[in-house]
């Protein structure tokens, strides 16, 4: 059965200063599914996630040309307010970066960004994001030590629970366990699965083991175009592209 | 790529290939152990067996390294794949070659029967299918794959032949050692029309590792 479309890129170009990274990338995300992006380092697929939620923003040489919709909006049109986009459209990256605060702040701080004084409301919030990203029985008697005192897992988990705090419909993930071990990775992948019952989401990773284990569609990039898009069963059974064939069996790249 | 896995890979291959050719010797002596009533050679059949059967288990020890080791994907997981049942598919072949090579040794002991079948074209009919199809493999030819599966239906319709021809003979002349002469070729014939059947799954593996598609049981068409 097909979900609704969540995101959608439409033609979508992207420039940094004269170089073109990103060329006429069309590409859906499904509600509630797991889409894996895969493909050479340089190939596009981080420029990519990160025009998910604006990210490339903050470079000033950077543009978008095409569209980029969430639930039908264009993201890049006037009148798209970024902090919301970036509260419903949440990140989390390669390395852990939690604040140096302690993990109750550190959970509660987009909470208290985006206004909420409510402080039986933020607790409530903190407990739940760090149930849900399977960190609570870790840390709750602990809750108000710092942060970086927690294992390079458990920090990226907490990261995973401070986006997770704002209640956002995406959650992007670049690449969120290529730092960690494989017993804090495989925390990580469980998680995935869990998560994509109340949330999409899309996925850069440089290991073909760990897209084919957590996503349900797969995309592959190379010099800034998607090459091959299907469902993950498909790109890593029977590729129809001579180019992902050859990247996913590790004859180039 | 890894030079050590695309090596291993070469290797699995050759071993395939090297299974595949003491399989067709082992099938060309039995069958010329029926056609000249040559106990003696169908004797070095039986014997040879375990050498086939060695070498499946060295292709699936190889096989399991290169699946929990490597994780391959695309053509090269579905190559593996077709490996380990490529030589599930060899060894019954080897088995069945056994099996004629039994009825050749006690088919050398009764009197010769003009009034038999022949069963020449049926083991011809096979032979081709096989080494067809051990063809398509090595070269990964889908069409050749696609010829072995339409000639199954010759050496089904040959082996019915013989089978009628057999319950003609047997219900004629000879008294018993007819009639045990006539059962122990539908036997024979019975072993062929399996290596046929067994060379068809070998050219489905061959479209299944190019095409990505099962074509077993027509699940897929091609």
């Amino acid at each position: 059965m097909t979900t609704p479309l969540k995101m959608s890129a439409r033609n979508l170009d992207f420039y940094y200063g004269d170089f073109k990274a990103l060329h006429a990338v069309n590409l859906d995300v499904r509600t509630n599914e797991v889409t894996a992006l895969i493909g050479p380092s340089g190939c596009g697929k981080s420029t990519f996630l990160r025009c998910l939620n604006r990210m490339n923003d903050l470079i000033d040489i950077a543009r978008v040309e095409g569209e980029l919709l969430l639930d039908g909006q264009d993201i890049y049109k006037g009148g798209m307010d970024v902090v919301e986009l970036r509260r419903r459209v949440g990140m989390v990256f390669q390395k852990p970066n939690p604040f140096p605060k302690t993990i109750f702040e550190n959970v509660a701080y987009g909470l208290r960004v985006n206004g909420s004084s409510d402080n039986a409301f933020i607790a409530g919030q903190v407990e739940k994001s760090l149930k849900q990203a399977a960190l609570w029985n870790e840390v709750k008697d602990r809750l108000h030590t710092n942060a970086l005192g927690l294992s390079g897992g458990q920090q990226q988990r907490l990261c995973i629970a401070r986006a997770l705090a704002v209640e956002p419909e995406i959650l992007l993930m670049d690449e969120p366990a290529s730092a960690l071990d494989p017993i804090a990775t495989q925390k990580i992948e469980e998680l995935i699965h869990e998560l994509k019952e109340d949330l999409t989401i899309i996925i850069v990773t440089h290991s073909m083991q760990q897209a084919a284990r957590v996503s349900d569609m797969t995309a592959f990039f190379y010099m800034g175009k998607l090459i091959e898009m299907d469902q993950t069963e498909t790109i890593f059974t029977r590729p129809a592209n001579k180019q992902t064939e050859d990247y996913i069996t590790g004859r180039f790249g | 790529m890894d030079q050590r896995f695309q090596k291993e890979m070469e290797q699995l291959k050759v071993k395939v290939l090297q299974m595949a050719a003491y399989t067709d010797r082992a099938l060309e002596r039995a069958l010329a152990a029926i056609a000249n009533r040559d106990a003696e050679l169908a004797r070095q059949v039986i014997d040879s067996d375990r050498d086939i059967n060695a070498m499946e288990c060295e292709v699936d020890n190889l096989s399991l390294r290169l699946l929990a080791l490597d994780q391959p994907v695309a053509m090269d997981l579905r190559f593996i794949v077709s490996s380990m049942r490529m030589v599930v598919d060899l060894e019954r072949i080897g088995d069945e070659a056994v099996n004629i090579a039994e009825q050749a040794v006690l088919l050398a002991q009764l009197p010769a029967m003009s009034n038999l079948p022949d069963l020449n074209s049926l083991g011809s009919q096979v032979t081709d299918m096989y080494r067809l199809g051990v063809r398509s493999f090595r070269d990964q030819d889908p069409e050749l794959a696609r010829q072995v599966c339409a000639a199954d239906s010759v050496a089904d319709d040959l082996n019915m032949k013989v089978l009628k021809e057999c319950m003609d003979a047997g219900a004629g002349e000879g008294g018993l050692n007819g009639l045990d002469r006539a059962i122990r070729t539908v036997i024979v014939a019975r072993s062929m029309e399996r290596i046929g059947d067994l060379s068809t799954n070998i050219a489905e593996a061959c479209i299944f590792v190019v095409k990505g598609v099962s074509v077993k049981h027509h699940c897929q068409p091609f």
